[in-house]
């Protein structure tokens, strides 16, 4: 027996290392319910308790020094240089060239920390802008691997991150996160084979779920044939996931491809907004509850304050000019008698509303031929008094008479009788 | 006799380090396979981990050590990505162990033989790991197997390099 466990030594050791690593694997995948039975087993999206220690560790021995790697950039860069300088050394202008290569450095360092606060900048004018809570964070690690496209950020539990949070910049969504620890943080891009977001198409408004290809491009998926879908059209979040917030860009479509396992369905490949490839500053959208800046805070108080007052002056406008109504003289004579409302003969009911007459001219108390009606009118000699005992005028009406040749564009209407306004 | 032959070889042949560089050379081996693809982008075709692994397996030229290192080291390469642990794990302990083996009987200083098996034990470990990825996990899982071969290059490419860096590192008797 002794000796059989020591002629297969190694291939014991073999099997009892792939058996460990088997075992873990199979405790950290899982059936499908049967309902999905047809979808396959499927990865944890969390990791168990013995997983997450394993990547705890590696992340605690590896990210430190990425850190340090990170945060000693120049650093590096200079001792690299200067390591390369220290080459040519035995060159007779050798001072000259250390002081070029030192000013190429400068000016090259400068340009770095000029283009840096560029994009910090543009950064941080995105994120006073933005509506939603963020962190800012830089990406100091990969995985190393060309089939699993994940980052690491420098930020993690201690600064409010946590697991599926959006992970963003001002170009459009970079990836969620996916592991939190206490300062670091594992973000899985969208490319990713194993990522997922809902996104619709700007212009033709399909939806469909966002995933990585083998190549590393990220592509929607599960999308009916459509002619309308052109290489150009801007593909937007959904906001359907519960991570990505609405509207924010995620590319443009660059190629339309047939499915080929299912021959009614395409791929839309897109290329992201952000290169995926060369990211170095990130925020991390920590809450989805409006934030507002001081300055939008106080916008939407000017605007609220500017609403109210419009309101006010409106409603005043309205109450003075209620007020003008009541105290302009109306066509409704307030000492005339109150009049019973005309019944309508057909309904019997009261009608409301009637056509005011005609306005007409109070007759002259000395008519002259000048006068309405004043041709057919006789002389106040012959009308009797000319001051009427009341409002009824006491003019006599006589036949139509031929008018002199002045007063042919006279009216020829008898002259009635009628009271003040009515 | 005959059996006592090979163990002879080996002994006489076998390279031993400080015990620093064992966890040193495989720390930055991770450091800089996570941090490397930053600088270099979607042209980051190397596997640093296998080859360390590939390194020590060769040179030590023990089985169980090549076994070990590679299911360590893979399964610390798993802990930083987001799948599952023991997917390089398993390829690496399956690279380590065929190294030490391959170790043992042939002479590895050479670099082109170096360079080969390096080129091989990276296109073996794409395929274990696309074997565990569909076989095993069952995962709807595809690879891209140009990118695998310039990887493989890659690994080809700086073994040359980085395997004489190392043979500076062996402890003298």
């Amino acid at each position: 027996m002794e000796s059989f466990f020591s002629r297969y030594r190694n291939v014991l050791v073999l099997l009892a290392a792939l058996l460990v690593q088997v075992i873990g694997l199979a405790v950290q995948v899982r059936k499908p319910a049967a309902t999905v039975a047809d979808t396959g087993p499927i990865h944890e999206t969390k990791d168990g308790r013995g997983v997450r220690l394993i990547r705890l560790w590696v992340a605690g021995a590896v990210t430190p020094v990425e850190r340090a790697i990170h945060g000693s950039g120049q650093g590096i860069d200079w001792l690299w240089n200067n390591y390369v300088d220290l080459r040519h050394t035995r060159d007779e202008n050798r001072q000259l060239q250390q002081t070029i290569d030192r000013l190429r450095l400068e000016q090259a360092s400068l340009i770095e920390d000029a283009r840096q606060g560029q994009r910090l900048q543009a950064l941080l004018k995105f994120q006073e802008s933005y509506i939603y809570q963020t962190t800012a964070a830089q990406v100091i690690g990969s995985s190393g691997s060309t089939q699993s496209h994940v980052v690491w950020l420098d930020k993690g539990s201690a600064d409010g991150l946590a697991p599926d949070m959006a992970v963003i910049t001002g170009d459009g969504i970079v990836g969620k996160v996916r592991d939190v620890f206490q300062h670091t943080a594992q973000v899985l891009l969208i490319n990713d084979q194993t990522s997922g977001a809902g996104v619709v198409l700007e212009t033709t408004r399909i939806r469909g779920i966002l995933r990585g290809n083998p190549s590393g491009q990220p592509q929607v998926i599960n999308i009916l044939m459509d002619s309308r879908i052109q290489p150009g059209e801007k593909v937007l979040t959904a906001g359907g996931d519960q991570v990505f917030p609405r509207g924010l860009p995620v590319g443009v479509v660059q190629q339309v491809l047939r499915d080929v396992d299912r021959g009614s369905f395409i791929n839309v490949i897109v290329k992201p907004a952000v290169d995926l490839e060369r990211l170095d500053e990130v925020l991390v959208v920590t809450s989805l509850e409006p934030h507002l800046s001081a300055a939008q805070l106080a916008d939407v108080k000017t605007s609220e304050e500017l609403k109210g007052a419009e309101v006010a002056a409106e409603a005043q406008r309205k109450k003075a000019a209620a007020e003008m109504g009541e105290r302009l003289p109306g066509l409704k004579d307030p000492n005339a008698p109150e009049v019973a409302p005309k019944i309508d003969p057909d309904t019997g009911k009261p009608i409301e509303a009637y056509q005011l007459p005609t306005p007409k001219p109070l007759p002259a108390v000395h008519p002259d031929r000048f006068s309405p009606g004043g041709a057919a009118v006789t002389p106040p000699s012959e009308a009797g008094d000319a001051a009427p005992a009341d409002d009824t005028p006491k003019t006599k009406i006589v036949p139509k008479t031929p008018a002199p040749k002045s007063q042919g564009t006279q009216s020829s209407k008898p002259n009635k009788p009628h009271g003040r306004g009515r | 006799m005959q059996t006592l032959i090979p163990d002879h070889r080996r002994d006489l042949e076998i390279r031993r380090y400080p015990s620093f560089i064992y966890v040193l050379v495989p720390l930055a081996a991770l450091v800089l396979q996570a941090w490397l693809p930053r600088v270099l982008g979607r042209f980051a075709y190397l596997d640093l981990p296998l080859l360390v692994t590939i390194y020590f397996a060769l040179n030590r030229r023990s089985a169980i050590h090549g076994t070990l290192l590679g299911a360590v080291l893979g399964m610390a390469q798993d802990g930083l990505t987001q799948g599952a642990i023991g997917v390089h794990g398993i390829a690496n302990t399956v690279c380590g162990f065929l190294a030490a083996s391959i170790g043992i009987r042939i002479v590895v200083e050479n670099n082109i033989i170096r360079m080969v098996l390096n080129f091989l034990f990276t296109l073996l470990s794409s395929a274990l790991i696309l074997f565990i990825m569909t076989a095993v996990l069952g995962l709807e899982w595809q690879s891209n197997w140009l990118d695998e071969l310039f990887r493989a290059v890659g690994n080809a490419g700086i073994g040359l390099v980085l395997f004489p860096l190392l043979d500076r590192t062996q402890a003298r008797d």
